[in-house]
């Protein structure tokens, strides 16, 4: 035990040391202000949501009690994606897709991927948040921490008489990484700390699993760091070795690998579906209606009592242009879809051999802000939509005044990101990577 | 100072450098990053263009094969615009993954950029982009400062320095001809990667468009040599100043992290703490109240247009909008799109200066921060940054407004006046050989002054860096200790 407290003294003792420590530390708390700003951000549009919502059928009954089906055109529909408040320590994706969504009754398709305004400046740069200070930053205190273990040792001379005085020689390594090890510990669980208090919520597992995987991640980067350094070169190398890895890993392979998934997976499907949307709406103004209305009680053969008004215009008519957007487009949708999850799969099955990229996903995934959250949330906006059509369309059909609905019950609808929990496919591949490289370091140990 | 010692400490210093085998091999590595970042941009740049160009056809065969009708229904018909990727961004991406590049284009409403490759990314995205303008700000700083971090506190550690200048060297002399070795060194470097690109421009070659493609790409080119020039000085002015060589590349690394990772990300998002952006909603309702406000043509009783009808009247002498010499409600359309469209510029505009905001910050750290200035140049300069996207929405926006308005006019000119509402059917229509007449979008790109404008202060900086290191090394051969 008086040997560990010699050795963090040790450690402690370097200037360097402490700024960095400081370092992380005010910039894991800065990463947690950042994430809430964000989250407080969302909070901001869902009230300003809520009141709009309510003025707003206010003055369309107003305008068109009449004209139900007029007031539909303009009517829109809160559905929001709350977020989880696990989104402040990884924002993810839920910076680029919108989480408040307002949508009409009209063509789905044409409103889906509308997006909110963000300056792309600020997605390129990326959130400075907590995910981003554990996953790149951390392992560069790792770096600085234990690059000349073994080196100032044998720099200062000091190497030879350990090699006499001390029982095992790996022993001793191992000893003085530990203490360094839980120094990072350390300021790990008091950012998690602070997250703690920030997040204002009820502690859930996911919150453990974030801050299991942290250490575990961490644990990974002093594996590497101890196979550089048990090979006994100069601190110089091992500093440049050591951070040539942290290149690579942290900045060069996910960016090949992202390369590679972009030119392999093109999207054109997206701008197809673009198109057919629209195409499959606007040309049912000049073709024949009442070919237009069978098709729309094909899909839903409920209303067929309506009948067939084909004189002039009429809702009902519209309406099933309106659908024709969205049923005329779904072969092109459906290949995008494909496409999506097709990139999603490779990406996650590459990332899995990649710690850190595993834990972005991961992070990503356990706070709900993943792309394939995002989708789902999107599948649920198609729902949502469905009900209001489903709604909605018998009364524009019976031409209803908009003052017999109570309108009180359209307030904004929440949805809540599913978070499947899968402890081992999130766990193994970093203890598998920190046993492979373990396992690479003992021959070296032996030589010591 | 003798231009003969500056020479010979440059090719002593080339001769130190490629010496050891490492260097090779970090040069290999080097070069076959290179080569898949070029094949994957040149890919990218192919796949990309050819996806919109089909697409941008394929959205104008459908507008072309319209029938004759109302032209109302082809003002919401609408096209779309896509957004062209510049032959340069196969250098450097700049913010293209975070861009969309499809917009909606209708009457009475400005639709979002859709569809861009960060929507759907799955977050892998974030660690950055392989391309050859990342490889020369990010990974060839590294290099030089991993080849130079010794170059002069080895020789001060090991002795060789006192015996040099005991010689009659002079610490300028010593300082500039270092310098300039590692410059050289990164021009072997720099060299294949400008060679790639002007490969790719004269492939490429595009006549029709005139984006000064080679204008932009010898100020790239230069800014780069300028940038290098100021690593490579950086490089042996920390290694003068360090008296050991460890503690120069340690000096050097935390430079590197600091001005690479993570000045850049806290610059910009302490521009989005400072100035947030209105939400959509705050945005859209803002226009929708101001709207409201100026006139709303869907209010029968607006006294706004009953102002306008009452004018319209009494200069054509008539009582009723059925006797009026054109269709009055394309008249009222052309006027509502009016207003909105000056209103919703109005509030573009102001969304535009708050990002600017965010990004000016970004922007006035390239004094401080090289690295800053050269990713500002570099993208500016390719077209593919925040001022190009912003170019290319105001175009597709005014593209917009000329087809909202020529369908007004077409409406006003050709359709009854006894037609008072409504687009449906067959009998109120407009010939369809003018959607033909009607022009489809083209992208043009960013002009070269504006991009020049928009370069100007990361321009300025880098200049001002160059002039600083000379001045710091001149500095610091007065200063600097042999041991």
């Amino acid at each position: 035990m008086r040997l560990y407290k010699l050795f963090l003294q040790q450690c402690i003792r370097s200037k360097e040391v402490w700024i960095s420590l400081v370092l992380i530390t005010v910039l894991g708390i800065i990463g947690i202000i950042i994430g809430n700003k964000h989250l407080e951000r969302q909070q901001d549009a869902i009230a300003e949501v809520k009141t709009y919502q309510e003025q707003h059928f206010d003055r369309q009954v107003s305008l068109h009690n009449d004209d139900l089906g007029l007031l539909l055109y303009y009517a829109n529909f809160a559905y929001i994606n709350n977020l989880n408040p696990l989104a402040v320590l990884s924002i993810g994706q839920s910076d680029v897709h919108p989480t408040v969504k307002r949508i009409t009754i009209k063509t789905f398709e044409a409103q889906k991927y509308d997006t909110d305004l963000v300056n792309p400046m600020n997605l390129q740069s990326g959130n400075l948040d907590l995910s981003f200070v554990i996953i790149y930053l951390f392992p560069l205190l790792v770096i600085v921490l234990t690059f000349n273990v073994v080196s100032e040792e044998t720099e200062t001379g000091t190497w030879r008489l350990v090699a006499i005085q001390s029982k095992s020689k790996l022993r001793f390594i191992i000893s003085k990484l530990l203490v360094r090890m839980m120094l990072l510990y350390v300021v790990l669980i008091f950012l998690f700390f602070i997250a703690k208090l920030v997040l204002n919520s009820s502690l859930d597992i996911h919150f453990f699993w974030m801050f299991g995987l942290s250490v575990l991640y961490i644990f990974f980067w002093f594996t590497i760091s101890f196979f550089v350094i048990s090979f006994k070169k100069p601190s110089g190398f091992n500093a440049l070795l050591l951070l040539s890895v942290w290149l690579v890993l942290i900045i060069l392979l996910p960016a090949g690998i992202n390369a590679y998934v972009t030119s392999k997976y093109p999207i054109p499907e997206a701008l197809s579906t673009a198109i057919a949307q629209r195409d499959g709406y606007h040309v049912k103004w000049d073709t024949d209606k009442r070919a237009t209305i069978e098709k729309f009680y094909q899909h839903y053969p409920q209303f067929k009592k309506y009948g067939y008004p084909t004189v002039g215009f009429n809702w009902l008519w519209y309406y099933a242009m309106q659908q024709m957007g969205d049923d005329d487009s779904k072969k092109q949708r459906d290949a995008f879809n494909e496409k999506i999850k097709l990139r999603e799969h490779t990406s996650s099955q590459i990332a899995s051999v990649i710690p850190n990229m595993h834990l972005q996903l991961t992070f990503n995934q356990l706070a709900g802000t993943s792309m394939s959250q995002q989708m789902e949330y999107l599948n649920a906006t198609n729902a949502f939509h469905e009900k209001l059509r489903l709604f909605f369309y018998p009364k524009i059909f019976e031409s209803q005044h908009a003052d017999t609905i109570n309108w009180n019950q359209f307030i904004p609808e929440y949805y809540k990101t599913k978070t499947t929990l899968e402890p081992i496919k999130g766990i193994a591949p970093l203890i598998l990577a920190s046993i492979i490289m373990i396992i690479i370091s003992i021959p070296m140990t032996k030589r010591l | 100072m003798q231009w003969a010692n500056i020479r010979l400490f440059a090719v002593h210093f080339w001769r130190n450098a490629t010496a050891p085998k490492s260097f090779y091999a970090l040069f290999l590595i080097f070069i076959l990053l290179t080569a898949y970042s070029a094949v994957s941009g040149i890919q990218n740049h192919i796949t990309q263009n050819n996806i919109r160009q089909e697409h941008q056809t394929k959205a104008r065969q459908s507008w072309e094969a319209n029938p004759d009708k109302h032209p109302h229904r082809m003002a919401h018909f609408g096209t779309f615009a896509f957004r062209t990727h510049p032959a340069l961004g196969i250098f450097d991406y700049g913010l293209e993954s975070f861009t969309g590049n499809t917009v909606f284009l209708e009457a009475h409403r400005q639709n979002s950029v859709n569809f861009s490759e960060a929507t759907f990314s799955t977050g892998m995205l974030r660690f950055g982009e392989l391309s050859l303008a990342l490889l020369l700000q990010l990974v060839l700083p590294l290099i030089l400062f991993f080849t130079g971090f010794s170059c002069v506190a080895g020789d001060k550690q090991n002795g060789t320095l006192k015996i040099l200048l005991s010689q009659g060297a002079t610490w300028k002399e010593i300082l500039f001809g270092k310098s300039i070795g590692l410059f050289a060194i990164s021009l072997l470097f720099l060299i294949p990667i400008l060679f790639v690109v002007i490969i790719a421009l004269l492939l490429f070659e595009n006549s029709v468009v005139n984006d000064f493609r080679w204008l932009r790409f010898f100020i790239i080119g230069t800014s780069y040599l300028v940038f290098f020039f100021i690593i490579s000085s950086i490089t042996v002015v920390i290694s003068t100043s360090s008296n050991a060589p460890k503690n120069a590349l340690l000096r050097l690394l935390g430079i590197w992290l600091l001005l690479v990772i993570l000045l850049p990300k806290s610059t910009q998002a302490m521009g989005n703490y400072w100035f947030p952006i209105p939400s959509k909603l705050a945005f859209q309702s803002a226009i929708e109240k101001d709207a409201i406000q100026k006139g709303d043509s869907h209010n029968p009783n607006d006294p706004h247009y009953n102002h306008l009808k009452d004018s319209v009247f009494t200069v054509h002498k008539v009582t009723k909008v059925t006797d009026l010499p054109f269709n009055y409600s394309g008249f009222v359309m052309r006027e509502g799109e009016k207003i909105t469209s000056a209103l919703y510029r109005k509030h573009q505009a102001k969304l535009v200066d708050i990002y600017k905001n965010q990004n000016n910050v970004t922007r006035f750290s390239s004094f401080v921060n090289p690295f800053t200035a050269i990713k500002l140049i570099s993208m500016t300069m390719a077209g593919t940054d925040f001022s190009s996207y912003i170019d290319f929405q105001d175009k597709a926006d005014d593209y917009r407004y000329k087809l909202a308005q020529t369908m007004n006019e077409l409406q006003m000119e050709y359709i009854s006046p006894k037609k008072e509402s409504g687009s449906e059917g067959k009998a109120h229509v407009v010939g369809h050989e003018h959607w033909e007449d009607f022009q489809d979008f083209k992208h043009e790109p960013m002009t070269f002054s504006n991009s020049m404008k928009e370069a100007f202060f990361a321009l300025l900086s880098i200049l001002f860096w160059a002039i600083s290191t000379i001045g710091v090394i001149l500095f610091i051969s007065k200063k600097a200790k042999a041991i």
